[in-house]
């Protein structure tokens, strides 16, 4: 196809998309899809590749997800069949159970040109908990009902046997069912305007088209590869807790760009978890959950990127079996959105090595989202609501300061007005705005955290917070930046009440208490010696910097108002001698835990547990934890050899075991 | 009898609309915009109609205003210094905004630098709860001491937004007493004097846009109102808002918010009077300028409405007529990047230096230069005889692309045409899907300078087989001045359940809102005709997070008929989302009234019907559908009522050009509106 064909034929291909993005909006029933816009549209080649997505509606997680192998395990397709599962382990395709995915062959004459599809985040689908998601959960049977691929459509009737199973055991019917009718709306919208589109293109053209975008795609993620010097760019990055109150978890990259293609490689990333924050991807070479980061990476040297599975196709991905990026049945997932997280911060940091002149810092990494529920001592009902998500800041951008209080990959979620949420729920805000001094220093300073703090007047009020993290690992500086501030929860904060919650994700309150949360901060990026003066007065009159960070962090002394001159050259001399040329800066806790925890030492724990059956591989870690850090006290030799000898006297099934 | 006028300024150009009701003529003019000088042009427009059409000053009845000075003080960032005080604990309200924000791909995405700095901005203890009650007393020293430092750091003027003041607006008008007494020199306004309405950011920002504009605004206003005084108009002048409707300039000095989207609302009004006019139900507008494409839905005969419409970079919550951009006109630039694909726009080049054919500077291949490669312009004077048009240096410039794509110098034209009607042809489909309608039912109507040359090739990419040109295209906004209603919205923020126990108060407010409109239009706008109320609710089931406006029968509310009020939220729920759900408890979050004194719908001259199809100017070589089309060429000034002839062909006329491919037939109708239907 010509390339101005194609760009005419880019155009109808997305709007195909957001016609179907905008009607399931329009249609749904659930806050899920209304107001967190948890849902996603694609429309897929005849191999189930994503060729388009809508642009500015929905998650942004699936642009290259890959459809082929659940298509695949339905047998024969007719025209009004629509596919459906939410079973994370049937295809790679469903990411958790919540997730339901639906696809529905169009059929030109007798062959399938295309699928139209998507997926909703239903509230809930069963299982262990309310809204099926908890990281406490062990194994996915606990995560809801599981539906294999199987046609939710046979030629246009709805299988109802299959929706009743599913109704059964969710715990809010009307709302699943009203997003299926929608979702299903939705893909018949995509039917018709792809066969439109075949109408307009005629059967040859919309097959060029379609392979055109990919190919298009492709030549742009390649062209960017190019601009990037090849080598090998190892970086990890932690998250706090690898299960409740947990140990550490590590995610690992070598990230090799080779002239227009790029591997990455996850090799040295932690065991799965005995805990729902695992990634499943089934070690597909480019499972889209892998690539999440790298569409930000791409987004961002190339506006006028294309997003589809052609963007992939340069990348390889390595995670290896047994591994939170690679678990095996029946490791649980629900909470996997707090990894992903984590794992596009790894890939931000691998592209910051490899371009330091065009990568930001990193932003905050986590996005609390908090739900109470409480009774209304007026009317005495229970009320259940959705409070604001507590985002943080971007982090410093080659070219200004990280946006504050949400940004970067955490763009996408809204907030509810004060005003709502007093009015429908009994609770009052104390507090609702930006963390002063929570942006890592820098000469772009790193984007500040958010804060809310609330006070209830019921006992037994019960809040959960889903994805916390980043309480102790910062978001890390770059470039001499300083890394931003951690986030924090505290109950009660300043009084002789007052109780540290850090990475706790479900708490209670009594009547009169004060909850405290705020996210982590973005990090700084650049030297913050080398920020402009004028503009960390400015920032201390906005009240986003103190006087005393602005003195111990920017150099900067600040008297009755104004900056004293003489006082800032002598401390900015001061810092400068004390600075080290170190392209990340991590924080302190970080620093403390790779003393201990060193580059070689967590490669000699992942040889070894790289080595032993799955199901021994978390229980190790979790026995590494508890006697590595005495035991590098004792010896210079490597601590995690003399641990595991330890423990095979202790454990000797370990290591025959398999 | 005498002269009714409608002025509107637009980015290059101000328009006129003059009705003379002796003979029912309606002259128009366009005058360059004197930017540096604002409202100069409208003193030579004036003098113009006097001059060309006898028009004398005291004979005008009636001088309508849209103006644009409003909204290019926040474009351009030239508005007032101010200073916000606000609850302690909430001074980043308006910084945070909604949180999303729109480029969620890109690690860069930020928010605009806002109105207000931040160091401008100060919490005072004191706090009224969503019931209305207080359960923190306002700090006025605190007060006190945010006015001096705000005055310290260079404020000129002060808005006051605290939270649920929508609901008691003590604590604001104690804060503003405050102000007044201590600063005297600061303008003051408070957010729920503005606009009443639950949700913080929307409301703040809302005033803050208010106050920004304010100084300029009113100073405008004032010069304006003195120079029509002195060209001896006695008619008081009235200013178009963004409801589509009209107030007096003492109003508007104050309620500037009112009138920042008034341009584009008016062009939408225009359009449906003509529509209303030619009988057409159902239209979809497009306004393409220089450097803008907008577009809009007249559904069932009325412009729709809503909120959050952008001012520049930010949202405005006062109810004004939904408009939706979808390109950036006729400025936009073609390039061609590394793979080979043809890309048109966002780049513009605006109307500095505008497309090359303009010869004034501009080197890059424009959209209006594709045309004119084509041939579809440059037959007759473009702009009023204001831009000459060079085809040579079209060509130049679209010659340089098609040697990168490789393709011949008027495949590549007709190329840029193509991907930029596809692009547009994107974002109509969004809006369609947005609001559920079906376009195969809807005629396209384009306006604007270059809404006519795109039109036909929009609507034949959506499948629209109708479009009905304006006889006078370039001038509708200023027509939708001059057949505005006197018109303001009024709003009271309920929350309440619909049961039997909120009847009182939802009565209750529908009295007190109606004594409010009535205040407005009869003393405070003079006005002594027919008044019409609307009463409408926003309402949502119980656990949704926005809401569906429903109009209401007052007599529903006076009578307490909840059911009829229910059923009618059911009935419109299910038109916009395709479904109902009767079991849920039903919130009716805010009553609102309409008010809108009716004006006289303008009498225009009917032209006598003839036979037959007009007489070309002359035969052009027009490039179209990939091959060299011989075709006529006929002035808009030659089509009579009744003339019918079929396409491909073009149309010129002195403020914009028609392109009508082959497949369509014309008809034109009795106000001289060019009627295109697809055949077969």
């Amino acid at each position: 196809m010509d390339k101005v064909t194609l760009q005419v034929f880019a155009n109808h291909a997305r709007a195909a998309a957001e016609n179907m993005a905008y009607t399931l909006y329009r249609t749904a029933h659930s806050t899920f899809v209304k107001e967190t816009e948890d849902f996603t549209i694609q429309i897929l080649d005849p191999a189930g590749q994503v060729s388009a997505v809508p642009m500015d509606l929905g998650a942004t997680w699936y642009v290259g997800l890959n459809y082929g192998p659940a298509i695949g395990m339905i047998p024969d397709y007719r025209p009004g069949d629509i596919g459906a599962t939410n079973d994370p382990y049937s295809g790679f395709l469903a990411t958790h159970a919540p997730d339901l995915h639906m696809w529905k062959p169009i059929f030109w004459e007798d062959q399938i040109v295309a699928f139209a599809s998507g997926h909703i985040h239903n509230t809930d689908m069963g299982g262990a908990v309310p809204a099926s998601l908890s990281r406490t959960l062990t194994e996915i049977h606990q995560e809801g009902v599981r539906i294999p691929p199987l046609k939710m459509y046979r030629e246009g009737a709805l299988n109802e046997e299959a929706l009743r199973i599913m109704l059964l055991n969710v715990r809010k019917p009307e709302q699943n069912l009203g997003d299926l009718k929608a979702f299903v709306g939705a893909l018949n919208t995509g039917e018709r305007k792809v066969l439109a589109m075949v109408k307009k293109f005629g059967l040859e053209g919309f097959r060029a088209g379609q392979a055109g975008l990919l190919d298009y795609a492709e030549h742009q993620a390649r062209e960017i590869l190019r601009s990037i010097p090849d080598g090998d760019y190892f970086f990890c990055d932690y998250t706090d807790e690898d299960s409740a109150g947990g140990n550490p978890c590590r995610l690992a990259l070598t990230l090799r760009i080779q002239g227009d293609s790029a591997t990455l490689d996850f090799t040295g990333t932690d065991p799965q978890l005995t805990s729902a924050l695992n990634v499943p991807t089934g070690g597909a070479a480019r499972h889209t959950l892998l690539l999440v980061g790298v569409y930000y990476v791409l987004y961002t040297l190339n506006p006028q990127i294309l997003l589809n599975a052609g963007l992939v196709r340069p990348f390889t991905c390595i995670a290896p079996e047994g591994t939170v990026l690679n678990p095996t049945f029946p490791a649980a997932v629900g909470m996997r959105s707090l990894t992903c997280a984590r794992l596009r911060s790894l890939i931000f940091g691998a592209f910051s090595l490899a371009i330091p002149d065009r990568m930001p810092a990193a932003p905050a990494g986590t996005s609390s989202i908090m739900n109470v529920r409480t009774v209304d001592n007026r009317t005495r009902e229970t009320v259940l609501a959705a409070i604001n998500p507590v985002v943080g800041g971007a982090g410093g951008m080659p070219h200004r300061d990280g946006t504050n209080g949400s940004g970067a990959d955490g763009a996408y979620l809204k907030n509810t007005p004060i005003e709502i949420t007093e009015t429908e729920v009994p609770i009052q805000f104390l507090r609702y705005g930006l963390m002063p001094d929570s942006g890592g220093a820098g000469q772009h300073r790193g984007g500040l955290a958010s804060v809310l703090e609330f006070k209830v007047f019921s006992p037994n009020t019960h809040i959960t917070a889903r994805n916390r993290d980043r309480c102790r690992f910062r978001p890390w500086g770059t470039l001499g930046g300083h890394s931003g501030k951690p986030s924090d929860f505290l109950l009660n904060p300043g009084t002789d009440r007052e109780k540290k919650l850090g990475n706790t994700d479900i708490t209670s309150m009594d009547p009169g208490d004060v909850l405290h949360i705020h996210s982590p901060g973005g990090g700084g990026r650049g030297s913050p010696l080398k920020r402009d003066v004028a503009l960390v007065l400015q920032d201390v009159r906005r009240g986003y910097v103190s006087v005393n960070a602005a003195a111990a962090d920017y150099g900067v002394i600040i008297r009755d108002g104004a900056v004293d001159e003489a006082a800032t050259a002598a401390r900015r001399a001061e810092l400068r001698a004390g600075e080290t040329e170190r392209h990340f800066f991590f924080g302190p806790e970080r620093d403390a835990f790779e003393r201990v925890w060193s580059r070689d030492v967590y490669a000699a724990m992942t040889t070894v547990i790289a080595s032993l059956p799955v199901h021994w591989r978390f229980f190790l870690k979790s026995r590494l934890f508890e006697m590595v850090p005495a035991i590098a006290q004792e010896t210079r030799a490597c601590p995690v050899t003399e641990a595991v000898s330890r423990l095979r006297l202790r454990y000797p099934e370990m290591f025959t075991a398999g | 009898m005498g002269w009714r006028i409608g002025v509107d300024i637009g980015g290059t150009f101000i328009d006129f609309c003059a009705l003379d009701e002796k003979t029912r003529q309606m002259h128009t003019l366009k005058v360059l915009t004197t930017p540096d000088e604002p409202g100069r042009e409208v003193m030579e427009g004036i003098a113009l109609l006097q001059q060309r059409h006898g028009m004398d000053p005291a004979e005008v009845t009636s001088f309508v205003h849209g103006t644009t000075v409003g909204i290019n003080t926040v474009i351009q960032r030239k508005g007032a210094d101010l200073a916000l005080i606000t609850n302690a604990g909430f001074e980043d309200v308006i910084e945070l905004a909604r949180l999303r924000m729109p480029e969620m791909y890109s690690l860069f995405c930020a928010r605009p630098e806002q109105l207000i700095p931040r160091d401008r901005i100060f919490g005072v203890a004191g706090r009224i709860l969503a019931d209305g009650s207080e359960a923190e007393a306002l700090d006025e020293q605190a007060v006190a001491n945010a006015l001096e430092l705000a005055r310290a750091r260079g404020a000129r003027g002060v808005i006051i937004a605290f939270l649920h003041a929508y609901r008691n607006q003590a604590q604001e008008q104690a804060a503003k007493a405050v102000v007044q007494r201590l600063a005297p020199d600061l303008f003051v306004f408070c957010a729920a004097e503005i606009w009443p309405v639950i949700r913080e950011y929307e409301r703040t920002t809302t005033a803050i846009l208010n106050g920004y504009v304010f100084p300029r605004v009113d100073g405008y206003l004032h010069s304006l109102e003195q120079a029509l005084r002195g060209r001896g108009v006695t008619a008081p002048p009235m200013i178009t808002k963004s409801n589509g409707g009209m107030m007096n300039i003492a109003m508007g000095r104050s309620s500037c918010v009112s009138m920042l989207l008034s341009g584009t609302a008016s062009g939408v009004m225009g359009a449906s009077f003509l529509t209303r006019q030619a009988g057409v139900p159902n239209a979809l507008t497009l306004d393409i300028g220089g450097t803008s494409a907008d577009v809009a839905l007249i559904i069932e005969g009325r412009a729709q409405f809503g909120t959050g419409e952008l001012i520049g970079e930010f949202p405005l919550y006062v109810p004004s007529v939904s408009v939706t951009s979808i390109g950036d006109g006729g400025g936009s630039i073609a390039t061609v990047d590394g793979f080979g694909m043809l890309k048109v726009g966002p780049e513009s080049a605006g109307s500095v230096p505008g497309p090359a054919c303009y010869g004034r500077g501009g080197d890059r291949a424009t959209i209006t230069d594709a045309m004119a490669v084509c041939g579809f312009l440059g037959h007759a004077p473009l702009a009023y005889r204001s831009v000459t048009m060079e085809r040579g240096k079209a060509e130049a410039v679209v010659g340089a692309l098609a040697r990168k794509l490789g393709r011949g110098l008027h495949e590549t034209a007709e190329a840029i045409i193509m991907v930029s009607i596809s692009s547009m042809f994107a974002e109509v489909n969004k809006l369609v899907a947005r609001y559920g309608v079906d376009l195969g039912d809807f005629t396209l109507v384009p306006f604007g300078g270059a809404g006519p040359m795109m039109g036909c090739l929009l609507a034949r990419e959506l499948g629209i087989r109708r479009v009905m040109v304006p006889r006078r295209p370039g001038v509708v906004s200023a027509l939708g001045g001059l057949v505005a209603e006197v018109k303001n919205d009024f709003i009271r923020t309920m929350f309440i359940e619909l049961r039997a126990e909120g009847l009182a108060a939802l009565q209750a407010a529908l009295a007190a809102l109606r004594a409010e409109a009535e205040r407005w239009l009869r003393p405070d706008q003079n006005f002594a005709g027919v008044a019409a109320l609307q009463v409408s609710a926003d309402m949502r089931y119980r656990g949704q997070s926005f809401e569906i406006e429903t109009v209401l029968e007052e007599a529903w509310i006076e009578g307490g008929d909840l059911d009829a009020i229910r059923a009618a939220f059911h009935a419109r729920h299910t038109a916009i989302y395709a479904f109902a759900d009767e079991a849920a408890p039903v919130q009716l979050v805010n009553l609102r009234l309409v008010i809108a004194g009716a004006t006289e719908p303008p009498d225009f001259a009917v032209q006598e019907k003839v036979a037959g199809t007009p007489r070309p100017e002359r035969l052009v070589d027009v490039w179209h559908d990939g091959a060299l089309h011989r075709m006529p060429l006929f002035l808009r000034e030659n089509l009579r009522h009744g003339h019918e002839f079929s396409g491909p062909a073009v149309v010129a006329q002195e403020d914009s050009t028609v392109c009508i491919p082959a497949g369509y037939a014309g008809t034109v109708d009795a106000h001289g509106n060019l009627h295109l239907a697809a055949e077969g």
